[in-house]
C-alpha cells in the first residue's frame, strides 16, 4: 500500500523525517520502501487495521506523538427511512447507509482531497466516489455510493448460488456464479458485496442525491471473490483482511464533514442495521507473563502506555481489545506488540541447551544410497511431479496447466526426459537416478506411497581409454549394484523425438525392495560439502575435436597429457584420453584425446575451434618425438 | 602414470552427484542434529486438517486459496504447502520436552523466473517448559553463523506466521550490501500446542523453516533457481 508522507506527517506533533518513519515502520513489522515521498509499504494479511492513514498513524504512536486526527461531523443525525433487508447477517453483521443530498457539486477540491489525487496520480470520477476512496485512504473503511435516482429505494443482501450477469461500474461483465454476496434491487444485482459496485446504479458527475453503504462483511464470506472475477479492488483487498466491524457511524460522519467541506448539504438521513454485536475481547493485563514469552525483562509502564496508544484499554487488571485488531487473541499476541515496540533486535538473545530426542534417523539409508550412486559415476536428479493422467494417478483440481493435471505414478517418464534432454547437449555417457516418493490411488480411493529408485543409463560407460568403447547396458547394471535383472528394462528408442541409436536401460525399485547390503553402501566416503562456486552453463552447442598423437618416446607422454589435459582457453570446457595402445612390435605410442569446446555467449565457428585446435597442437609439437598423422 | 608400464595415463573416472539440494538440505539438517534435533519424515500429501487448520491457518488465509494450493481429488488433500505438518504428527505423536527437524519437498502453486511450484525446506520445532523468544533469538544466530559464518549481520523483524506468535523474519546482510530473507521463526502459537494436545500452560515452543533452495542458491552463487530442476549434466557434475 502506498501512503504519502507528507498526508501521514500530518498526524503527528513532531515532524519526524521519512528516514525515521521508514525506519520504526520497519521495526514494526511493516517492510517498506522509500520512493519519493511516497512510503510503498508491504503488510502482513493480520494487520488489516493499519491500510489507512488512520490506522498506520496509529501503529506509529507509540513512536510519535499523535496530534490532529480527522474532524468529524458532530450533529445528530435524521433516521433513514430505507427498505432494507439483511437475508445473510452473518456474512454481514453490521450495515449502515446514509443519505445526502446536495445543492451544488463543488467545481473545485479543499487540499487535503486534491493531494489525494494529484500525489497517487489518480483520475477523478465524480464528487462523491471521489470521497469515497479518499476515505477508505484516510479511514480504512470502504463505503459504496449508489445514485439514490437510479433505483426505486428498496435494497437487499443475499447470500445465495447465482447464475447471473453483471455489469461492474468499471464497465466490466462478468457472469456471476457459484455463492456469491450480492446487494440486489428490484431483483438486480447491484453491488458485488466487498468486491465492486455496478454500473445501474453508479454515481455520475452529476449525482447530487446519493446512499452510501458502509458495512463490515464476514472476511470468509468475500475472500477470493476479487480473484475469481478478476475485480481486484481496494475495497475488497480491505475488506478480505477485516475492517472495522464497529466504525461506520464514524466513517459516514467523516464522510458527512469532508461533504460539508465542499458544499452545501441540504439533507442528511442515516440508518444502522446490526444483527450481532461483536463481543470484545478481553486479556488478563499480566506483564509476568508477556516477560515469559519474549524472555526479558519488559518495563510495566512502557507496556501500559504503548498499548494504550495502540487503542488498547485497561481496566481491572483486564486489557480491552479494540475492534479493529482482529490479530489479537492471547498473551502471546500481546509478546508480539511488545517485541515489535522494543524492537526485535534490542532482545537479547539467551543460550539454551537442547537435549535431543531419541527417534531414529530415518533418512540414513536414502543418503547413503545417494552417496554410493553418486561414487559410481551416478547423478542425481530431482523431477517435478506433475504429468499427464494414467489409471491411479492422482488428479490435480487447480493444476497450472492441463499437461501437469495429475501426480505421476512412475519416475520412468521424467527420466526418460532426463536423459533425451542432455543426449540433445550432446552428452555421450549418462547415468541418471532419482529417488523420489510416489503417491498413487487404490481402487478404495485411499492414497497410496511407496518410496522409489529410479535408474536411467545410456551411452558410453565412462569417458575414459579404457570404458569409452563399452556401452553401459542391463549388465553394466547388474554387475555394479546387484540390481535384480527382472528389475531392469530396455526402454525401446521407438516413439521418442531422438535420433540417437544407443540403447537405454533403466531399473525402477521400490524402496522396500532394495537389498541393506548393498555393496558397502556404508562404507562410501563422503567429502564435506564444498559449495564451490557454479559456473554458469552455456546454452549453446558443444563442438567435438578428436586428436590422435603418436609418439616413439614413452617418456614424452606425461609431458603431452599435462599439457592438453591441462590446457587453458575461453572456449575448451573438458578434455580425456579416450584411446591409447602401446604397439610394443613398432614401439609407439599412440594416444588419443578428445577435445569438447563451448562457450556461454555463442555457437562456435569451425574457425573459432580450428583456432584453438592450431594453439594447442603448435604447443604440443614443441615437445618433440611427437607426430599428430594427418593433422594438415 | 600406472600399470606395470608406467606409461598409462590416469584413467579419467568421473564422479558422480548427489542433487545440489538434497546435498544442502542434508547439509541442512546434519546441523540441526548436531545442535540436538532428530530428523524425521512425513507425506507429501496431506488433509487441510494437518497443513492449515492444526496450525491455525484459518479459511480466510491467503495461503488456502486455490491460487496459492494445489488441492487434490476434490478438495479431499492438498499437496502439502510446508514441512509443518510433519511437525504436527511429531507434536502429537511424542510427549514433551521434544526437538525435531524436517525437511522436504513443498509445493505452492507458483511458477515464474523466480518461483517453482515444487520446492524444498526444513524446519525445526523444540517444544519445552519456559522456551522464550530470547532464547530462539539465540538458536537462529547458532544456525546462521553455522551456515554462513560467525562475521555475517543478522537482522529479526516482525513478521506473521498464523502457526507462530511472536513471529520473526532474519536477513542476512549480502556482501553487495542487501538484506536478504533467509528464514522465519517464531514462538509456536498456543492454539497450536492445544491442537496437539500439548498443554500450553505448561509447555511453549520454537519453530523455524529455511527454503533450502533460498540456502543452495547463496552458497553455490546459484542465480537461477530454475537451474536445479533441469537435470542438465553439465550443471549437476559441478556438485560432486
Amino acid at each position: 500500500m502506498k501512503i504519502a508522507y507528507p498526508h501521514l506527517i500530518n498526524f503527528f506533533k513532531d515532524k519526524p523525517s521519512i528516514e525515521d518513519v521508514s525506519e520504526k515502520l520497519f521495526q514494526l513489522g511493516h517492510e517498506n520502501e522509500i520512493i519519493g515521498n511516497i512510503l510503498d509499504i508491504e503488510f502482513t494479511p493480520n494487520r488489516g487495521d493499519c491500510l489507512s492513514l488512520l490506522g498506520l498513524a496509529r501503529d506509529l504512536s507509540v513512536f510519535f506523538a499523535l496530534d490532529t486526527l480527522p474532524v468529524y461531523y458532530t450533529e445528530r443525525l435524521e433516521a433513514l427511512n430505507l427498505n432494507f433487508e439483511n437475508h445473510a447477517t452473518d456474512d454481514c453483521p453490521a450495515i449502515s447507509f446514509l443519505s445526502i443530498d446536495i445543492d451544488e457539486i463543488p467545481s473545485k477540491y479543499e487540499d487535503y482531497l486534491e493531494s489525494y489525487f494529484t500525489t497517487f496520480q489518480i483520475n477523478k470520477n465524480n464528487f462523491f466516489t471521489d470521497i469515497s476512496n479518499y476515505l477508505a485512504y484516510e479511514m480504512g473503511q470502504p463505503t459504496h455510493c449508489y445514485d439514490i435516482n437510479k433505483f426505486n429505494g428498496n435494497i437487499e443482501f443475499v447470500s445465495d448460488d447465482f447464475n447471473e450477469n453483471f455489469e461492474t461500474v468499471l464497465e466490466k461483465k462478468i457472469t456471476l456464479s457459484g455463492t456469491n454476496c450480492v446487494f440486489k434491487s428490484n431483483n438486480e444485482v447491484i453491488n458485488l458485496a466487498g468486491v465492486m459496485g455496478g454500473k445501474s446504479t453508479a454515481c455520475t458527475r452529476s449525482t447530487k442525491q446519493v446512499l452510501i453503504e458502509c458495512a463490515y462483511f464476514n472476511p470468509e464470506s468475500i475472500i477470493g471473490k476479487a480473484l475469481k472475477y478478476n475485480l481486484h479492488s481496494d475495497a475488497s483487498y480491505k475488506f478480505e483482511r477485516g475492517v472495522d466491524p464497529s466504525y461506520q457511524e464514524q466513517t459516514l460522519r467523516r464522510f458527512i464533514k469532508i461533504v460539508s467541506d465542499h458544499t452545501n448539504i441540504k439533507s442528511i438521513k442515516y440508518s444502522s442495521f446490526v444483527s450481532k454485536e461483536l463481543p470484545v475481547k478481553t486479556l488478563k493485563f499480566d506483564v509476568k507473563e508477556i516477560e515469559k514469552i519474549i524472555g526479558t525483562n519488559i518495563d510495566e509502564e512502557l507496556y501500559k502506555n504503548s498499548i494504550i496508544k495502540l487503542g488498547f484499554t485497561i481496566s481491572n487488571n483486564h486489557i480491552n481489545v479494540p475492534s479493529y485488531r482482529h490479530d489479537i487473541a492471547h498473551q502471546n499476541d500481546m509478546a508480539e506488540e511488545m517485541a515489535r515496540i522494543i524492537g526485535y533486535d534490542n532482545i537479547n538473545s539467551t543460550v539454551f541447551k537442547i537435549h535431543k530426542t531419541q527417534a531414529p534417523e530415518e533418512s540414513e539409508y536414502e543418503n547413503s544410497l545417494r552417496n554410493f550412486l553418486a561414487s559410481k559415476g551416478f547423478n542425481e536428479v530431482i523431477n517435478m511431479p506433475f504429468s499427464n493422467k494414467t489409471d491411479a494417478s492422482i488428479k490435480i483440481d487447480n493444476p497450472l496447466d492441463s499437461n501437469r493435471g495429475y501426480l505421476r505414478t512412475t519416475l520412468k517418464h521424467s527420466l526418460i526426459e532426463n536423459l533425451l534432454y542432455n543426449e540433445k547437449r550432446q552428452n555421450e555417457s549418462i547415468k541418471l537416478f532419482e529417488i523420489s516418493d510416489i503417491y498413487s490411488r487404490k481402487n478404495n480411493g485411499e492414497i497410496e506411497n511407496e518410496k522409489y529408485l529410479g535408474i536411467i543409463v545410456s551411452g558410453r560407460v565412462g569417458n575414459n581409454y579404457k570404458e569409452f568403447s563399452k556401452k553401459l547396458d542391463h549388465q553394466y547394471l547388474e554387475e555394479h549394484f546387484g540390481i535384480d535383472k527382472n528389475s531392469i528394462f530396455e526402454i525401446p528408442r521407438d516413439g521418442l523425438d531422438t535420433k540417437i541409436k544407443n540403447k537405454i536401460y533403466m531399473a525402477l525399485i521400490k524402496f522396500s525392495n532394495l537389498p541393506k547390503n548393498l555393496e558397502n553402501l556404508h562404507n562410501i566416503e563422503v567429502n564435506k560439502i564444498s559449495f564451490n562456486t557454479y559456473k554458469p552453463i552455456s546454452d549453446f552447442p558443444s563442438s567435438t575435436r578428436d586428436l590422435s598423437f603418436v609418439l616413439s618416446d614413452k617418456n614424452k607422454i606425461k609431458e603431452l597429457e599435462e599439457i592438453i589435459l591441462n590446457f587453458k582457453s575461453i572456449y575448451l570446457k573438458d578434455s580425456f584420453v579416450f584411446d591409447f595402445y602401446n604397439n610394443e612390435k613398432t614401439n609407439q605410442i599412440k594416444i588419443g584425446f578428445r577435445l569438447i569446446f563451448n562457450s556461454n555467449h555463442k555457437t562456435l565457428t569451425v574457425d573459432d575451434v580450428d583456432n584453438e585446435i592450431d594453439n594447442i597442437v603448435t604447443i604440443c609439437m614443441e615437445i618433440g618425438g611427437v607426430e599428430i598423422p594427418g593433422y594438415k | 602414470m600406472s600399470e606395470d608400464t608406467g606409461i598409462y595415463p590416469e584413467l579419467n573416472i568421473e564422479p558422480g552427484s548427489v542433487h545440489p539440494i538434497n546435498q544442502t538440505k542434508k547439509y541442512l539438517l546434519d546441523i540441526l542434529s548436531s545442535i540436538g534435533f532428530s530428523t524425521i519424515n512425513g507425506p507429501e500429501i496431506e488433509t487441510e486438517e494437518y497443513n492449515f487448520d492444526m496450525l491455525n491457518i484459518k479459511k480466510t488465509h491467503p495461503a488456502r486459496q486455490m491460487h496459492d494450493t494445489f488441492y487434490a481429488q476434490d478438495k479431499e488433500y492438498v499437496l502439502r504447502t510446508h514441512t509443518s505438518p510433519v511437525q504436527i504428527r511429531a507434536m502429537l505423536n511424542n510427549k514433551s520436552p521434544m526437538s525435531f527437524a524436517s525437511g522436504g519437498k513443498v509445493y505452492r502453486k507458483d511458477d515464474d523466473a523466480t518461483h517453482l511450484p515444487m520446492f524444498h525446506q526444513v524446519e525445526g520445532i523444540h517444544v519445552d517448559e519456559s522456551v522464550n523468544f530470547a532464547q530462539l533469538k539465540s538458536l537462529i544466530f547458532q544456525i546462521i553463523y553455522e551456515i554462513f559464518g560467525n562475521e555475517i549481520e543478522i537482522r529479526f523483524r516482525p513478521s506473521y506466521f498464523p502457526f507462530t506468535e511472536p513471529s520473526a523474519e532474519v536477513d542476512i546482510l549480502s556482501k553487495d550490501g542487501k538484506w536478504l530473507e533467509i528464514l522465519g521463526c517464531g514462538i509456536i502459537n498456543p492454539v497450536v500446542l492445544e491442537n496437539c494436545n500439548i498443554d500450553s500452560e505448561k509447555f511453549s515452543g520454537l519453530a523455524f523453516g529455511l527454503g533450502v533452495e533460498r540456502i543452495a542458491m547463496l552458497k553455490y552463487e546459484v542465480d537461477d533457481i530454475r537451474d536445479f530442476y533441469k537435470s542438465n549434466l553439465d550443471f549437476l557434475k559441478q556438485f560432486n
